[in-house]
């Protein structure tokens, strides 16, 4: 410690007090020199020729004050610097190392920058708002949604700053030119752009005022997409009436370029509404869903403050009701991102280790690389060590030339992650909104490159660094005296070893996505997809009551099924395997008549549809009648429910006249099973299979805006696609109609297996080309070194099978250790994987690993066949001339 | 670059530091006894005794301190540290290393 203060102190000095420790130093040789004089002197020399003597035995004064002076420079910089140079020096004469190293840095940063840059960009960035950092997300318990009674009388009691809502589940239309357009806006409180000062680029966001719900504000603030795609980016724009679900919108504002929104996820919400009754007609009501609660701290508030002042208002409330407890859920900042991320967080943690290991990878590689080039230079290493260069200065050298490559690769990484983001947010996502991914080049971002660099750093350069200044001077002076011992277990072998069972563990991964993918596309969703077609209309707001809206749609299902080619149509409320597939239900259900013992707790996928509705999609009707047209509203309440829904809960009995207690709008009510039919897919492809119920829609057509019609085609289903949209445009101009080959549609459904599949696949074939990389360099290195041991035996009479033997037999051992390790490994970290895969794929398929198993087999005979050929090939003359 | 090369400056660190190991000297003090001991065979040239110096107190190893010279004159004495001491236990032993390793290197330049 004194130590430390005393070279701290030192250094201070020469830096701050150059001059005092020049005229200090000046002293020291004035001095030197007078001793040497007087001694001189004492030898009988004279005076003049005693200080001759003196300065031509103390050589050029002038040189060593210019010495000592760069000695005080701080030496430690100084030698940094130094070894920083030499270690781009040495890099540069070397062009294929460091193109190999590079390029192998490149893909594992890429990777790690890849997936570090899409999370934050889909699941933490900050929306942009005034003093984000105050902002808060607030959910009461259960539910992610408040009403509207709720956010108004937790933003009145002032229990924190302010308070505002927002919600994205439900889509308008927009009259755009001569078409209809459905588009999903961000339904605010009036309150939005006051209490959260989202920024607005040209015009103005609307007031709390003017926006108020009981004037039925008709204003909006648009994105900057939605502006330049359709307002013509016109620099007038505020002040121009957009049509939304038929009433004329004055637009206020436009929203600034790259804007992140509060719904999160990277989606850009193109319209900014005010929430009205008219948009929500159950406004009032005390449990109807309307906004998420976003909130801003008071000054120095904590969350737990603000937690127990809205605990507090709720517990006040006249209408609390056991439905929804009177508490607060949970309150965390907006900078943590949306509450629901759930799964999404998961896979991209399994993402980013997956990045990181295919970083350790490359690593490796780079390790390898610069363990060759330092076994190289063993004899120079070992001169330096002897002469007196401390351990810590040569690791730092190794350290420095594992930096640069680091360096580079990172750079290189990060160009391949913005032109995959690029390419990202420009690739149509079967969504219904627009998603918009920047490539921002932020704190984080440069901060995740660092850590890179930094690993990238110590994964390539530690083992070399260790192993290149082990203190074993004297064997490695004497040149080579290990060239004929041979030894397996070497670190190169090892770093082999680590490739392999790590690119193992990402091959299975990846092997079980793509299992995943085969698997999803071949299951059977028990629909048919291949000549359906799906229009989804969305009808303006209260144009319609229930009845009138299913009399249009049987109108619609007439006039359709009248063109030709068409074979059969009805409608539904939700299309299965779609983003609105219907609802998942749950709740405790009884038989009528047969008392308490009969209920079941029971979970159940339902759609609301209209009759033919089975006979449009090819499910097969099992037992009993499908609907008719007779099953309207004042008919006896009719369902339809599917094989799954008897076998798991109707315990043997005839399903066919039972009448089930199923949860109503306000009191259970009494449903009589008229048909069973066959089991389908409803919410994903990969899902287990599920209990459904069927309602009549004339029954139950709820409020849902938007609609389907089904069309079976006779021939190719695309030839309809004109016809169809044009039958429902006649009936109602103002409904947005738009009209899909059921296969389109289902994209989304495999888009979470296919977006999976990608990414780790990917990677996994990367990390298997940078280990077979890596077993390729190694045995090419292990061949030259061995070169004369390889022409000894073969001159001897060693015929040419035993000398392939010889590497192959290294080859095979680092190959077949690191497999078993990597299966072994496999088998416990592919376990949480399960939450992504289909139905009936387990982690630990075994066709997945013996693929993998297979995989490896083949792709190491391929890395080992040229350096077997190479010592095949020694001319043992050629090769003992070198001796 | 005008610098002594490694060797005389690896053997000139261990001189010093074994010289002041005994009393802190000053620097005039420390090259005549370096070329006392060594019976004027090693001889260096005296200048290139202090940048060798001034490093060896940057890197800890001496310790400067005022004294007083044998003709009473007022002087930088230079004095072993702690560190110093252990750096020189680790030179000594380097040395026979080296030595030995020199007398390889001379006899194996004509092979390779």
């Amino acid at each position: 410690m004194l130590r430390l203060i005393d070279r701290l102190r030192h250094r201070l000095r020469s830096l701050a007090g150059a001059q005092a420790a020049d005229a200090e130093l000046a002293r020291e040789i004035a001095l030197h020199l007078e001793d040497e004089t007087r001694e001189n002197v004492a030898r009988g020399m004279s005076p003049a020729e005693a200080r001759a003597a003196a300065r031509r035995s103390f050589g050029s004064v002038a040189l060593v004050e210019e010495q000592c002076r760069d000695t005080r420079r701080v030496a430690w910089l100084q030698s940094l610097a130094q070894d920083l140079r030499y270690g781009l020096r040495s890099l540069v004469a070397q062009p294929l190392l460091v193109a190999a190293a590079t390029a192998s840095i490149a893909v594992g940063a890429g990777a790690t920058t890849l997936i570090y840059s899409l999370a934050s960009e889909l699941l933490v960035a900050t929306p942009h708002a005034r003093a984000a950092g105050e902002l808060v997300n607030i959910r009461l318990a259960g539910s992610s949604h408040v009403s509207y009674r709720e956010w108004r009388e937790l933003g009145e009691s002032g229990a924190i700053a302010s308070l505002a809502g927002y919600q994205i589940e439900q889509s308008v239309n927009l009259r755009d030119g001569d078409r209809t357009v459905s588009i999903v806006p961000l339904i605010t409180t009036a309150n939005f752009f006051d209490a959260l000062g989202v920024p607005v680029a040209l015009g103005r966001g609307y007031s709390s005022r003017e926006a108020d719900a009981g004037r039925e504000p008709l204003v909006a603030v648009v994105s900057d997409g939605f502006w330049r795609r359709r307002l013509g980016a016109d620099p007038r724009a505020a002040g121009r009436a957009i049509v939304v679900n038929g009433r004329p919108y004055t637009v206020l504002g436009v929203l600034p370029r790259g804007l992140k929104a509060f719904a999160g996820f990277g989606l850009a919400p193109e319209v900014y509404i005010p929430l009205s009754r008219s948009l929500m007609p159950d406004l009032d009501h005390p449990h109807a869903s309307a906004v998420q609660l976003v909130g801003r701290l008071r000054d120095g508030q904590t969350l737990e403050q603000a937690s127990a002042a809205l605990t507090t208002v709720l517990q006040r409330s006249p209408d609390r009701d056991a439905q929804r407890p009177g508490r607060v859920g949970r309150i965390t900042p907006v900078s943590d991102g949306v509450p629901e991320l759930g799964s999404i967080a998961t896979f991209f943690a399994v993402l980013l280790s997956v990045g990181l290991l295919v970083l350790a990878i490359a690593g490796a590689n780079v390790a390898g690389l610069l363990l060759a080039r330092s076994s190289a230079r063993q004899r120079e290493l070992a001169i330096r060590v002897a002469l007196g260069a401390s351990r810590r200065r040569l690791m730092q050298q190794v350290l420095a030339e594992s930096f640069w490559l680091a360096l580079a690769g990172t750079a290189g990484g990060l160009l391949l992650t913005f032109g995959a983001m690029r390419a990202i947010s420009s690739l149509p996502l079967p969504l219904p909104l627009p998603l918009e991914i920047g490539t921002p080049f932020d704190l984080g971002l440069f901060g995740c490159a660092l850590a890179v660099v930094l690993l990238a750093t110590l994964f390539g350069g530690l083992l070399p660094a260790i192993q290149a200044t082990r203190p074993s001077v004297a064997p490695a002076l004497k040149q080579d005296v290990r060239r004929y011992v041979h030894r397996r277990w070497t670190l190169r072998g090892l770093l082999v070893i680590g490739q392999v069972a790590v690119s193992i563990l990402l091959v299975v991964t990846s092997f079980l996505f793509l299992r995943n993918l085969a698997r999803a596309h071949a299951l059977d969703p028990g629909f048919d997809t291949t000549s359906t077609l799906v229009a989804q209309v969305g009808f303006v707001e209260h144009r319609y009551t229930a009845e009138t809206r299913t009399a249009l749609l049987a109108t619609a299902v007439d006039r359709v099924e009248a063109l030709p080619r068409v074979e059969r149509a009805t409608y539904a409320l939700g299309v299965p395997l779609t983003i609105r597939s219907g609802r998942v239900s749950g709740a405790p259900v009884s038989i009528e008549g047969e008392g308490a013992r009969s209920n079941f707790d029971a979970m159940w996928a339902e759609n609301m549809v209209g009759s033919g509705y089975f006979d449009t999609l090819g499910i097969a009707l099992l037992k009993g009648r499908d609907f008719t047209s007779a099953d309207t509203a004042g008919a006896p309440r009719v369902i339809v429910i599917n094989e799954a829904f008897v076998r798991r809960h109707l315990g043997g009995r005839e399903p066919i006249g039972l009448r089930l207690l199923l949860p109503g709008a306000a009191s259970p009510d009494a449903y009589e099973i008229v048909g069973v039919v066959g089991n389908s897919r409803h919410r994903t492809i990969g899902e287990g299979q599920m209990a459904a119920v069927y309602y009549s829609y004339a029954q139950r057509p709820g409020d849902g805006r938007v609609v389907h019609l089904l069309a079976r085609m006779r021939g190719a289903p695309e030839d309809g696609l004109a016809s169809i949209a044009g039958a429902i445009e006649g009936l109602d101009p103002t409904a947005a109609v738009d009209v899909q080959t059921m296969r389109h549609t289902l994209a989304f459904a495999f888009l979470p297996s296919r977006v999976g599949a990608a990414l780790v696949g990917g990677l996994g074939a990367v990390a298997l080309t940078l280990a077979m990389a890596g077993l390729f360099a190694l045995l090419s290195y292990s061949v030259t070194r061995r070169t004369k041991e390889i022409g000894v035996r073969m001159a001897l009479g060693a015929p040419v099978g035993a000398v392939a033997r010889l590497v192959i037999g290294d080859a095979l051992t680092l190959v077949a250790t690191g497999m078993a390790i990597g299966l072994a490994l496999a088998a416990f970290v592919t376990q949480p994987l399960a939450m992504f895969l289909v139905d009936g794929l387990r982690p630990g398929d075994p066709v997945s690993f013996a693929g993998t198993a297979l995989i490896f087999v083949l792709v190491s005979a391929a890395a080992t066949w040229q350096p077997i050929r190479r010592a095949a090939g020694v001319d043992p003359v050629a090769a003992l001339r070198d001796e | 670059m005008g610098k002594p090369s490694d060797l005389i400056q690896g053997t000139l660190d261990l001189q010093i530091l074994k010289t002041v190991s005994l009393e802190p000297k000053h620097g005039w003090a420390i090259a005549r006894r370096i070329q006392q001991v060594s019976q004027d065979v090693l001889q260096v040239t005296q200048g290139s005794l202090y940048p060798a110096l001034h490093r060896l107190e940057q890197q800890g190893w001496l310790r400067a301190q005022t004294g007083v010279t044998e003709t009473g004159r007022e002087a930088k004495f230079y004095a072993l540290t702690a560190a110093g001491r252990r750096q020189l236990a680790r030179e000594l032993e380097s040395w026979d290393r080296l030595s030995g390793a020199i007398g390889l290197v001379v006899r194996e330049t004509g092979e390779a």
